[in-house]
């Protein structure tokens, strides 16, 4: 099986090599025909959620405002990923064309890239394209010789995962506490500095970049109508070749990346299961691995393609270590605003950790487990807290027998 | 205008109207928390959550703003569910333990999560209470902090933010171990607090309380060497049978005085005595100042959490601030020398307790330029805790009187507990005094309501008198900035609490009404009380009279003003 290099494809990293082919086209077709190429691709956000980039491009474009901001959101915090970090190391110019692309279309004169503050290359790097660019006409006044300015700034994350989120992101770089806010108001209406705030992945813009070099069509000939184009996905876990790949959406299966991209299970090993979109999606078992990498068929399979991180766990592992390694990052992590993420997340923890030191689950406290499960996901205010428990219960839905009292069984 | 279906009933909202503001049109209560009416919505707790049709998550309904067609479930069979398993969720959190329970908390009688409990229809508690081991805040004269109780709704953080202006509080840390503190921990008597006890009044549960004089009280009433006074203030009457079951704003002035003397105090004075005290001390100060071209405007120095405020934050305007001390600190004064000296009775066998619905009083009493002349301050709170602790039927009791001497006072005393009394009450009698003539009608509305900044003009003499009153301390901030900005007044009134004194921090607290309603009704009665009055201006009371003939000779003398008259600190932040 041969990867679908769209986004990997050969790129040059000198600012002066570079010719911003798509951001040239972009600059001369006008915000309204970028929305109109970006819709008909079909371009979904790669952070996880997938909104439909031109339809947020186009809603902050239609904002009457003074000042519109563009954020290129850089804290890749989810375990398992590491895509937005490959970007931004390796084709950061892409990214970059992607920002300035995203920026003029919606009517942004300053943006902000928010790097995940353990990326020290990726912010070396970004620092320095920052620099170049603007020596190079292509970011500050008059992009290209336009009428368009627009100013960048890089602002460092400072560990909080919930920064991910794109209000608390936007809370982060106002210097508040990373903590999400209240929908609606949605950024595009009314984000950073209560401004019209458009807030995208870096794949999403570098799809988006790469959308507008190529034309739309050549983004619609990959994938399927509710999955276009090509993902970037981060393969990690007991595989023999862990390693970021680019696929295109519908022409392979979670089995054969597995397989084939990843050269099958480490050590010859049993596979036990694979979590097909970073520790916030829902485990699938490996009998349900034979189905079409797409958004639709996975959320089928009752999980979700999540940011595209896929962890490959072998027979071997004990259970409950797994899921307390998962449930104490959810824990340290939600920012601690509502109750039912903070105080469900605690309590799970500290019974996953009962449990580990005591041996097996009794019914009561799975029936507890479920119960915070629900309650956090229907209750919790963000999506970090609505999709925390999702690994954990998919734990214990699909190895209940596993994990009852004195049942905690090395598998 | 908006349709909604709430619960199956139809209505009309406005535009803007959230789905909780609905329900209470529909006659329907959703569970809140974090939620407190006039403060920023928060989102936090997620009590409040119901189901929108075409919604797949459930949706809080504080945040959430009815769109036109909107159908609503308050109380479907999952919104219960979720509801309980949160409130479980809470009560973990809520550190309860046979060591620190509900039997000992400040706030056992007007425990929110307890009406929750009871809204929601809990039947089991499976989770184990979570030990956080977080200490005690006793860094504070006036407010005790317990963080093992707190559920982090944030109220008190916003309440001190949005509605006092200062912002003490701040949420610290992350993920569970996220905390309300203070700057670096500094706990709340090392920051700018101002003692008012806001907070107190905004929190849900027993995390935030008065620091209790209580057993220092009843240790002073068992010990027969000592001779009791207790001072009661103005707000307190209004107040003080809430806890007792009764409506707010019921007046019990005389079943309080009755239970204060069975709770064995020697005798049973009046703040109100030297309330008219201020007047003459103030009224005298403010004529001086206009005449002789002193330093205007002249500024109100009766509540200790504004001291406290203009100490912090405009320093470089304590020379406005008149030299009078409180009426709390007047009366310790007068008590500890005139009174004692009459009655032959030694300072150091006197003890002076006062009734204050105020937790700054605790801090004024223990300021060092106060001598130590109030030995124990109550907030409303404690004094119907000693009642009901002393088996006390308060609201069956026989009306009694105040002690003659100390207990004696005027209408224009009784509204200094409502926001514009002190004003109102000093108008009336610097107007006598300066023109000689009666004042025609005495009550000065102009200077009456909950508005949060309050001008008037009035006429003495041809000298048109600029007046200003702000209550809550986010308004004394914009009214300070309008000053700074040069506006110009003779003499401005200003308190640290919402609705002045009756909306103070040591007043009881409901689990149930909102503090705007109580505080209406509260201030209703203290302006029921002075109308009810023949006496209703300072300068008539004839035990003030007396205590000038006697004792101070004549007001803003040198004796008065060795006793009743103070300076402040300029503390900066």
């Amino acid at each position: 099986m041969e990867e679908t290099l769209y986004l990997k494809g050969e790129q040059i990293k000198d600012v002066n090599q570079y010719d911003f082919p798509g951001l040239k086209k972009a600059l001369n077709i006008g915000q309204e025909n970028i929305i109109a190429e970006i819709k008909k691709s079909g371009l979904k956000g790669r952070g996880g959620a997938g909104f439909p980039t031109g339809l947020k491009w186009d809603l902050a474009r239609q904002q009457d405002s003074d000042q519109k901001y563009m954020i290129c959101n850089g804290d890749e915090g989810e375990p398992g990923t590491f895509k937005d970090r490959y970007l931004m190391e390796e084709r950061p110019l892409k990214v970059l064309e992607g920002i300035i692309i995203g920026a003029y279309a919606s009517g942004a004169s300053e943006g902000y890239v928010y790097i995940r503050g353990e990326y020290t290359d990726a912010i070396k790097i970004f620092n320095k394209v920052i620099e170049e660019a603007e020596e190079a006409g292509v970011l500050g006044e008059n992009i290209l010789d336009s009428s368009f300015s627009f100013n960048l700034k890089l602002i460092k994350g400072a560990g909080a995962y919930v920064c991910g989120d794109e209000t608390s992101l936007i809370n982060s770089i106002e210097g508040k506490r990373g903590s999400s806010r209240i929908k609606p108001p949605y950024p595009v209406a009314k984000g950073l500095y209560d401004k019209p705030t458009v807030v995208n992945n870096v794949e999403t813009l570098t799809a988006a970049a790469e959308i507008i070099n190529q034309g739309a069509d050549s983004y619609t000939a990959l994938g399927t109508e509710n999955s276009r184009g090509t993902k970037l996905i981060c393969l990690s876990g007991d595989v023999n070749e862990p390693g970021l790949y680019e696929v295109a959406f519908g022409q392979t299966t979670l089995k054969k990346i597995i397989d084939e991209l990843g050269q099958g299970v480490k050590d010859n090993r049993e596979m036990k299961f694979v979590i097909p979109g970073g520790i916030s999606t829902a485990l699938l078992e490996k009998e349900n691995l034979d189905i079409s990498y797409t958004y639709e068929d996975i959320e089928e399979a009752g999980s979700s393609l999540g940011s595209g991180a896929i962890i490959v766990v072998a027979d071997g592992h004990n259970l409950v270590d797994l899921m307390l390694n998962v449930s104490r990052f959810f824990m340290d992590e939600t920012c601690g605003t509502c109750f039912p993420c903070r105080e469900g997340n605690r309590q799970v923890y500290h019974m996953l950790k009962e449990t580990a030191d005591n041996g097996g689950f009794s019914s009561e406290q799975l029936e507890i487990i479920e119960d915070i499960g629900d309650t956090i996901h229907l209750a919790a205010r963000c999506g970090l807290g609505q999709t925390s428990l999702n690994f954990i219960k998919s734990v214990f839905a699909n190895y209940k027998d596993e994990l009852m009292e004195k049942g905690v069984n090395r598998c | 205008m908006l349709n909604v279906k709430i619960d199956g009933q139809k209505l009309e909202v406005e535009e803007g109207t959230t789905i909780l503001e609905a329900a209470k049109k529909a006659h329907i209560k959703i569970p809140t928390l974090c939620y407190e009416e006039g403060l920023s919505i928060y989102g936090g707790c997620r009590l409040c959550v119901v189901e929108v049709e075409g919604q797949r998550l459930l949706q809080p309904a504080c945040a959430t703003e009815v769109e036109d067609g909107m159908a609503v479930e308050t109380h479907s069979p999952k919104v219960r569910e979720v509801r309980k398993n949160l409130f479980e969720l809470i009560i973990a959190s809520h550190d309860i333990s046979c060591e620190l329970n509900c039997l000992t908390c400040s706030r056992s009688d007007s425990c929110e999560l307890r009406e929750i409990a009871e809204d929601i229809g809990v039947n089991e508690i499976r989770l184990d209470p979570l030990n956080k081991g977080y200490k005690e805040d006793m860094s504070s004269y006036s407010i005790v902090r317990e963080p093992n109780k707190c559920i982090t709704c944030g109220r008190c953080i916003r309440k001190c933010e949005e509605v006092q202006g200062i912002g003490i509080f701040t949420m610290a840390n992350r993920g569970p171990s996220t905390i309300v503190t203070t700057f670096e921990d500094k706990g709340m008597g090392n920051v700018e607090c101002t003692n008012c006890g806001q907070c107190i009044t905004a929190c849900p549960t027993g995390a935030l309380h008065e620091v209790y004089h209580d057993e220092g009280v009843w240790n002073a009433l068992h010990d027969d060497s000592k001779h009791v006074v207790v001072q009661t203030a103005p707000a307190v009457r209004v107040a003080i049978s809430e806890p007792f079951g009764d409506k707010p704003g019921t007046i019990a002035t005389g079943q309080m005085v009755a239970a204060l003397k069975r709770l064995g105090f020697d005798k049973v004075f009046d703040t109100n005595f030297t309330a008219d005290l201020t007047i003459m001390e103030e009224g005298t100060e403010l004529i001086e100042r206009i005449n002789e071209g002193g330093t205007l405007p002249l500024f109100t120095s009766c509540s200790p959490g504004w001291i406290k405020f203009i100490e912090h934050f405009y320093p470089e305007y304590l020379e406005h601030v008149s030299s009078c001390k409180s009426p709390q600190q007047m009366f310790g004064a007068i008590a500890k020398t005139y009174y004692a000296e009459r009655n032959n009775i030694p300072r150091e066998d006197m003890v002076v307790v006062s009734v204050m619905p105020c937790t700054a009083k605790k801090f004024e009493a223990k300021r060092a330029e106060m001598n130590g002349d109030v030995d124990y301050v109550l907030t409303t709170r404690e004094l119907a805790r000693m009642i009901k602790a002393a088996g006390i039927d308060l609201l069956n009791l026989e009306e009694e009187d105040y002690d003659d001497l100390l207990g004696v006072s005027s209408g224009a005393a009784n509204i200094f507990g409502a926001t514009g009394g002190v004003m109102e009450a000093a108008l009336r009698t610097a107007y006598e005094l300066i023109t000689g003539k009666e004042l025609e009608n005495i009550d000065i509305t102009a200077v009456r309501g909950v508005t949060g900044i309050k001008e008037a003009e009035v006429d003495i003499n041809g000298l048109t008198v600029r007046v200003a009153v702000a209550h809550g301390l986010g308004n004394a901030r914009k009214l300070m900035e309008r000053i700074k900005e040069g506006r110009e007044y003779h003499f401005v009134e200003f308190m640290a609490c919402p609705g002045g004194c009756i909306g103070g921090g040591g007043q009881p607290i409901s689990a149930s009404l909102s503090s705007a309603e109580i505080i209406d009704k509260r201030i209703k009665s203290i302006y029921e009380i002075d109308s009810s009055k023949k006496m209703r201006k300072s300068h008539e009371n004839p035990y003030i009279q007396k205590l000038y003939e006697e004792y101070l000779e004549k007001p803003g003398s040198h004796k008065a003003h060795e006793l009743l008259h103070t300076h402040y600190l300029a503390r900066g932040v």
